[in-house]
């Protein structure tokens, strides 16, 4: 009895939950002109996504956000992984204050950044690049954070006797501390692709042509143009957020995981 | 000596893709945009040499701009909305989730979803439920809500457009409320509920005075993370109201929603560089007040 009612209630508050989505969806499929009426008989086309893609240039702006999207995270993850290798299993000269520093970066809100990083992508000629969109981000100090108490972990008998069977420093690197990390690098890996997939101020400032846009800087200049074009709004808005919810429910346990880490430790 | 001199190179070999990047692009830029923030750009050709030195002049304009007087209150406003409203809607999801079902995973993985999607692009979404004569959610709630927020919809209303975006973005983000909160369940010793049913305490006192207690860490952290998501949100309004709609507060018009992050990126666009750098920093001491009022928060536990 008391199940039902909890089954009950569930089913209710996800239909509200879900339903934004689940309406973006069926206005996305119907016929472009129709977005406005409310009936299951107005049937179903796939013009809209033609239309966007092809003719709206959005499988370019698709193109655009993967590209940054997976650079970002591959070169992120990376970069922090090996800080934290160091960070975890070597002594170096300053490295408490370095981690500290880094750590305390992280209180500042993203907005302080926004202007002077401007400047310097401006300074570089990196406006409307993808070096411009992609470089600024590739210190994640939370990403190093999540890793260096990952690598903490890894028992130092491992690499001192890795080391005596005369493996370099890279080897033992590559061949014990990423193997061993693997879990919480891909958790690191995705929550980095997802916050670079939907990065929205930094990519309006830095695309500038046509040519650069990601798929929600393509979506906000789309909406400017065109007024009450629905159905091909919610075709545009279904190609940002069906990849990252197809992705989210494939790897959930690792996106769920890395941000109760991240908000338990942090 | 050798080995020490090897061991400190390697680790600087580990670490430099990072924090050359650190430097460039976060410690350089926190340090540049405190010296911008006493200066006037004068010559956008050249944003590094074209500088005046101004003083406090930026922070002064600010401090005293009705704009941003709004604009805090506005946030606030915000904020005391999204705050409880997520705080409850994420307790009542742990609360189900925590009975086991069949599906329960399957609801759990539905409920956490909308949060790793992109606030800009959802804000779009709802922008498209919500808005006048045409909106879904405007037809479906018609028979409750009066004429004038049918044709402007819930967006163009003033009463009713904080209410609005701050309702989306529970739903969108109670899910992170919600694994937090059943985590935090599954820490309270069962022996504390036996005691307290033994003792006569009913299901409802029992949330009350035991569960509701001891879930404090996560809440505080929610009211804390609301606070600073709030002063920063940017995305949501962007999409939502850009601002809008006016209103007029002592004969001065102001936009509704004209939150301080919309009010930062007003700055940026208009490229008052050393303006937007001197809010920048007023926003990281209201912030960093919260942090360490939180922090003192939990030393005194």
């Amino acid at each position: 009895m008391k199940k039902t009612i909890v089954i009950l209630v569930s089913s209710a508050l996800l239909i509200v939950v879900l339903f934004p989505f689940v309406w973006m969806l069926y206005t996305a499929f119907k016929p472009p002109g129709t977005g406005l009426i409310f009936s299951l008989k107005t049937g179903f086309t796939l013009e809209n996504f033609r239309k966007v893609l092809f003719e709206y240039n959005f499988l370019k702006y698709f193109k655009n956000s993967f590209i940054v999207a997976f650079f970002a995270a591959t070169f992120s993850t990376l970069f922090a992984a090996m800080a934290a290798y160091a960070f975890a299993k070597k002594r170096f000269f300053l490295k408490d204050a370095l981690f500290w520093t880094f750590i305390a970066s992280m209180m500042v809100p993203g907005l302080l950044y926004v202007i002077p990083q401007f400047l310097v992508v401006y300074r570089f000629g990196w406006m409307n690049t993808y070096q411009g969109m992609i470089v600024p981000h590739l210190a994640n100090v939370f990403g190093l954070f999540v890793l260096t108490q990952f690598a903490r972990e890894v028992p130092d008998a491992l690499l001192e006797a890795a080391r005596i069977d005369g493996a370099s420093d890279l080897k033992i690197f590559t061949s014990i501390m990423l193997p061993l990390m693997l879990p919480i690098v891909a958790t690191v890996y995705l929550l980095n692709f997802q916050f670079h997939w939907s990065n929205f101020l930094w990519q309006l400032i830095v695309a500038q042509t046509d040519k650069m846009y990601t798929v929600p800087v393509g979506l906000a200049m789309f909406k400017n143009s065109h007024q009450e074009a629905y159905t091909l709004e919610m075709a545009a808005s279904s190609l940002s957020i069906v990849p990252i919810g197809i992705l989210f429910i494939f790897a959930q346990r690792y996106f769920i995981e890395g941000i109760t880490q991240g908000a338990v430790k942090g | 000596m050798n080995d020490n001199l090897r061991e400190q190179i390697s680790s600087y070999i580990y670490i430099s893709p990072f924090l050359i990047i650190f430097l460039v692009f976060i410690g350089f830029p926190f340090l540049y945009a405190f010296y911008l923030s006493f200066h006037q750009v004068t010559s956008l050709r050249d944003v590094f040499g074209g500088l005046q030195f101004v003083g406090l002049k930026n922070y002064w304009l600010i401090l005293k701009d009705p704009k941003f007087h709004w604009a805090l209150i506005a946030t606030l406003y915000y904020a005391v909305l999204i705050i409880p409203l997520n705080i409850a809607f994420s307790l009542l999801l742990a609360s189900l989730m925590r009975i086991p079902f069949k599906l329960n995973s399957a609801f759990r993985t539905g409920f956490f979803l909308p949060f790793v999607l992109d606030a800009f692009v959802v804000g779009i979404v709802w922008t498209f439920l919500l808005s006048g004569r045409f909106g879904i959610i405007t037809n479906i709630l018609r028979p409750f809500i009066s004429e004038g927020i049918y044709r402007q919809g819930f967006l163009g209303t003033p009463a009713t457009v904080m209410p609005s975006v701050a309702t989306a973005m529970v739903l969108k983000g109670a899910g992170f409320g919600m694994v937090l909160y059943l985590a935090a369940m599954q820490n309270i010793p069962k022996e504390i509920y036996e005691a307290a049913s033994i003792d006569g305490a009913s299901g409802f006192k029992r949330f009350f005075y035991v569960t509701l207690p001891l879930l404090k860490p996560v809440t505080t952290f929610l009211v804390i993370t609301g606070f600073i998501g709030a002063i920063s949100a940017f995305a949501e309004f962007y999409a939502m109201t850009g601002g809008g709609p006016t209103i007029r507060v002592f004969g001065v018009p102001q936009g509704m929603t004209k939150v301080t992050g919309l009010y930062l990126f007003d700055f940026i666009q208009t490229l008052k560089l050393g303006k937007a750098a001197a809010l920048a920093f007023i926003l990281l001491v209201i912030t960093l007040s919260i942090s360490l009022f939180y922090a003192k928060l939990q030393k005194g536990k």
